[in-house]
């Protein structure tokens, strides 16, 4: 799976349409707190995406070239970032001189190239990032869209001037330039502005003497020697992409690789007792509780008493994790009879907000609603790699304020290897949260699942568990069920 | 689970959450929508409590994976018996967890010539005496119908340690009453209040909880 990002163009959703634009105040604040709650041992992938930048005259073929890159290699979120995006908002003066033809869109300094620093360096931390809007109807950047990105695993930078700016060169891991002559640029542009543009041929003409060649030869051309390596454009190009596609998928297989043995890493060789953690609660083993685990375990048991009995422990479950919800306040209240109680406890129930980990997440959608009808419940979509099994984010849905609730349950029905809580509360920790606010809801867990998170948090996420299979019973009684997902398969009702 | 200074009295852990839930239940302002609601959320709580004290045997179940694996599963039956009016708002909590489970009830008013109470109306399932017994009240406080309701349970054959009495709130005066008249059966509670007043109702208590389940 991948996206394209352009101005026109942002398909994902895991860009949405915003109208922030205090990118700057807004990646800050973000870096000051990842310094405060970080520290963690997780590098999830996108806190070291793979930059590309594709740099090329006016009309040299970069777009078709990125385009062909991004739809070659198969790693979900991959972003494409046009230079067009960090054009200066034009002042009046100016904006009449762009209508007029007068303004010259092709020099560098009509890019704010600091912002696109702040952008990119932005992504290459990990941060959920803005990207402005750039109006070419209107010259200007267009106040009301923006685009906002997270989590890119492969990042795309496209634009005359990709190549020209040292700090945003610095972030990248491969330069390309793409090389074609001056009249093939010129053609491709006229066709371009003309149609999908609505521009006139006199401007277009005009535009392209006054301005556009003699900027890609003063300029653009000469960057051609901070590139890696150079793509002709004029004739077919494809063996050329095709040893660019070899190379990046190469590294982007031992990105991958590395990631994997990172987490697997972790928590191998904790050999600790997590019964003692006072983070770890597994549910009381209680008669009722015990009895469920039986039924849910039943190969034989019936789907509409699965799902009834699933809806029962995950009651209990979340009700067990709300025991210790912050108290907002003591209140005095008055009874109907009139007796007055003083510092009586009051809960925010609506500060609680959930996750779900699709779709193992979803089997706790019931029991959450029940318990807080109206609570807000935010969903991640994390799948592991059929091939090399890494754990990949997909999408994030996620409400704008999540700042503002007091306790994140992240919802997952079936912990095995621990690689998509880690990564999902990586993102949960990406938009702010504190760890200490977030609560890890889980029916069924491995040892080694839960010491990987833990061992990535440094001991400080709360997990609650209905059930933990350790590391011992799997090796002496097998306890296959405990490493094989089952329950959102029967929950429901499909594979 | 502290039975403390009671026994046979299963209070649930006082939690955050459930006094937050008792504050909204006891607050005379909240609207009748949020008290059912919140009053549900405990009784499930508590019917969840009592299942805890069901006994179970080993029972052994095939797993996806094809093992085998030893768990157990609930011996006997249940059946759930309400004191007409308030204890039928309870009656739900106890459905959302054993759906078809049978359920009796009980009719006691007060005797307007004699002011005790009296037993109106019994319907209880015909196999009660060999059943574990939910007995739905949401107030205990000076436990005079409960006590009654207990008594038609036993001369219907049920053993008392197979009941299990689950209330929203109870006073110490009503467990101290009950228990001497029933010692076995167990009290499921969340709440254990101050007092009585002089009208017998509880302190601080919640008001007429039949009357603001079904009513105001």
């Amino acid at each position: 799976m991948s996206n394209v990002v352009d101005e026109s163009n942002f398909l994902s959703p895991m860009m949405d349409g915003g109208s922030g634009s205090m990118i700057t105040k807004e990646r800050r604040r973000s870096s000051v707190i990842s310094m405060e709650s970080g520290k963690t041992k997780y590098m999830p992938p996108w806190t070291t995406p793979y930059i590309i930048g594709i740099g090329g005259t006016s009309g040299s073929g970069k777009t078709s070239v990125a385009a062909k890159i991004v739809s070659s290699i198969d790693v979900p979120w991959t972003v494409l970032i046009s230079m067009d995006n960090f054009y200066k908002p034009l002042n009046q003066e100016d904006r009449k001189r762009a209508f007029a033809n007068e303004y010259d869109f092709d020099e560098p300094a009509a890019i704010d190239t600091d912002l696109a620093y702040e952008c990119i360096l932005s992504l290459k931390e990990g941060k959920k990032t803005t990207i402005p809007v750039y109006s070419f109807i209107n010259h200007n950047r267009d106040p009301d869209k923006s685009i906002n990105i997270y989590g890119a695993s492969v990042i795309i930078i496209e634009g005359l001037y990709a190549l020209y700016d040292k700090r945003l060169m610095d972030l990248m891991d491969l330069k390309i330039f793409v090389d074609a002559d001056l009249d093939v640029c010129l053609a491709r542009r006229l066709s371009r502005d003309i149609v999908s543009r609505g521009r006139d041929l006199a401007g277009c003409i005009q535009q392209w003497e006054r301005f556009v060649k003699p900027d890609a030869v003063k300029y653009i051309r000469p960057t051609m020697g901070n590139a890696d390596a150079i793509v002709p454009s004029l004739a077919d190009n494809s063996v050329a992409v095709q040893l660019l596609i070899s190379h990046i998928r190469i590294k982007l297989r031992l990105k991958s690789q590395e990631h994997l043995s990172e987490l697997i890493k972790l928590g191998n060789s904790d050999l600790r007792d997590i019964s003692t953690l006072n983070t770890v609660h597994v549910l009381e083993q209680t008669n009722q509780v015990r009895s469920i685990m039986t039924m849910l375990l039943d190969k034989n048991l019936k789907r509409d008493d699965f799902v009834f009995y699933f809806d029962r422990i995950s009651s209990i479950l979340v009700s067990n994790a709300l025991n210790d919800i912050p108290i907002k306040e003591l209140v005095t209240i008055e009874t109907p009879e009139g007796n007055t109680i003083n510092d009586a406890i009051k809960c925010d129930f609506n500060s609680v907000m959930a996750v779900n980990i699709i779709r193992s997440g979803d089997c706790f959608m019931r029991s959450l609603k029940n318990t807080i009808p109206s609570i807000v419940i935010g969903k991640l979509l994390i799948q592991s790699d059929s091939q090399t099994g890494e754990p990949q984010l997909h999408c994030e849905f996620l409400p704008p304020e999540i700042k503002e609730y007091k306790t994140v349950f992240l919802m997952e029905a079936h912990i095995i290897t621990g690689a998509a809580s880690i990564m999902a509360i990586q993102v949960l920790l990406d938009h702010d949260i504190p760890l200490e606010n977030i609560k890890l809801v889980v029916f069924i867990a491995t040892e080694l699942g839960i010491k990987r998170i833990l061992n990535a948090f440094n001991d400080k996420i709360n997990i609650f568990a209905g059930k933990i299979v350790t590391t011992k019973e799997i090796q002496n009684e097998g306890c296959e069920w405990s490493i094989t997902k089952f329950i959102d398969t029967r929950y429901f009702g499909c594979n | 689970m502290s039975t403390e200074p009671f026994k046979n009295v299963s209070l649930i852990a006082q939690s955050n959450q459930l006094l937050g839930l008792y504050t909204i239940i006891r607050d005379k302002n909240t609207s009748r929508p949020d008290f059912i609601f919140y009053s549900d959320r405990i009784i499930r709580l508590l019917v969840e409590e009592g299942l805890n004290h069901l006994p179970v045997k080993e029972t052994i179940v095939e797993t996806e994976t094809n093992e085998k694996f030893d768990g157990v599963s609930f011996m006997g039956k249940i059946c759930g018996v309400s004191i007409v009016r308030a204890g039928e708002s309870m009656e739900q909590g106890l459905r959302d967890c054993c759906r078809s489970v049978r359920i009796g009830k009980i009719l006691i008013q007060r005797d307007e010539e004699t002011a005790l109470p009296k037993l109106f109306y019994e319907k209880l399932p015909d196999d009660i005496s060999e059943r574990y017994v939910f007995l739905l009240d949401p107030m205990l406080a000076t436990g005079g119908s409960a006590i009654m309701a207990t008594d038609v349970l036993i001369k219907r054959g049920v053993k008392p340690e197979r009941i299990f009495f689950l209330n929203l709130i109870c006073s110490k005066e009503g467990i101290d009453k009950y228990h001497a008249a029933f010692p076995d059966v167990r009290i499921v509670t969340g709440a254990v209040d101050k007092g009585l007043d002089e009208n017998k109702y509880l302190i601080p208590g919640l008001g007429d909880f039949g009357d603001r389940y079904y009513c105001i």
